[in-house]
């Protein structure tokens, strides 16, 4: 009797338990929705449009000081698969002489230096236009910015590294 | 009786979801590359273009993911006309549930934790849209970005920072 009992007593509570279950999963799966790790929701919206029909960024980065105060944002624009050029936006450093604005590459450890101690390997962007101000390079043909991914206001004379932009996809 | 019906309810709804997305992952894709055709077609009529009436980047910041592994760019527009608009470009995320994008007003990097604190303030932008891919998000009229100046994925149920974006200026 009593076995017997006890028998039907537990399969009720595991009934009430399942029940009591469902409720507790359905809010889980709610609050935690497991299945959105597997799916993924993709979206492609267009740039803004009237933006989409000029000379687009494809890498940018914000200047920092070594030798002297430097500050800015340089930012490379493609205009066309073979025209790219570097923009300098609220740019400033310290005038010198013989300053150039050079591509480097991104593991170029001069990078860290003030003063670079050998022969640095650069790309050539032009004689630095003004030490203040809005202004644009034109990289040469080929110029290889997935390898130079660094920027760099350097002095020639005396191998100074003035303020340098790390380049990162924009 | 209920709970089976829910049960296969949820399993129903779990194999569907799993159906269906990976063919709406296919369907988007297929409109993203008719509309990118779209813009080559746009770029090459409208090269000549006054540069005047076109979008401004006015600010823009790189993704990192804290709670959740999150990359990408955040840009902010100011359209010709006037509206800024909040563009996401090589992003991902993980997938969750009720995920929002948000602007914060955080002074200083440590106030940017994993978790928010609930004095502080934002701005809602949205539900993010997908995790994955290019998308844009008005901000609303009024709101100033000297203030709100860190982008966040933001899942409101358990007040997760999945990622975020510190904006500098452009």
């Amino acid at each position: 009797m009593k076995n017997a009992n006890g028998k039907s007593l537990s399969a009720k509570t595991k009934l009430t338990l399942a029940a009591a279950a469902i409720p507790v999963l359905l809010g889980g799966w709610w609050a935690f929705r497991p299945e959105k790790l597997f799916i993924n929701q993709q979206v492609s919206e267009p740039a803004p449009a009237s933006a989409s029909r000029e000379a687009q960024p494809s890498y940018t980065g914000k200047l920092e000081s070594r030798e002297h105060p430097t500050s800015g944002r340089a930012t490379i624009y493609k205009e066309s698969s073979r025209k790219q050029y570097l923009r300098l936006t609220d740019f400033a450093t310290s005038n010198g002489p013989d300053v150039h604005v050079v591509l480097l590459k991104a593991e170029e450890p001069a990078m860290l230096k003030n003063i670079v101690p050998g022969n640095l390997e650069y790309v050539e962007l032009g004689s630095l236009k003004g030490n203040q101000g809005d202004q644009n390079y034109d990289l040469p043909a080929g110029a290889d910015v997935e390898k130079y991914q660094a920027v760099a206001i350097y002095c020639e004379r005396f191998h100074a590294i003035f303020g340098v932009a790390r380049l990162e996809k924009f | 009786m209920i709970g089976t019906a829910k049960m296969g309810f949820v399993v129903g709804l779990l194999a569907a979801g799993i159906a269906a997305g990976p063919a709406m992952a296919q369907d988007s894709m297929k409109q993203d590359s008719m509309k990118q055709d779209d813009m080559k077609h746009d770029n090459m009529k409208h090269d000549e273009m006054m540069h005047e009436e076109s979008a401004k980047r006015l600010f823009t910041g790189k993704f990192s993911g804290k709670v959740h592994k999150t990359e990408g760019r955040a840009t902010v527009y100011q359209q010709a006309d006037g509206k800024l608009l909040l563009r996401l470009t090589g992003f991902k995320t993980s997938n969750g549930p009720d995920v929002h994008v948000v602007l914060l007003a955080i002074k200083d990097r440590s106030e940017n934790a994993d978790s928010l604190k609930s004095n502080t303030e934002r701005v809602e932008l949205g539900k993010l849209k997908g995790n994955e891919g290019d998308q844009n998000y008005e901000i609303p009229a009024g709101t100033d970005l000297s203030k709100f100046t860190t982008v966040s994925i933001y899942c409101e149920r358990f007040n997760a920072n999945f990622g975020a974006a510190p904006l500098e200026k452009f």
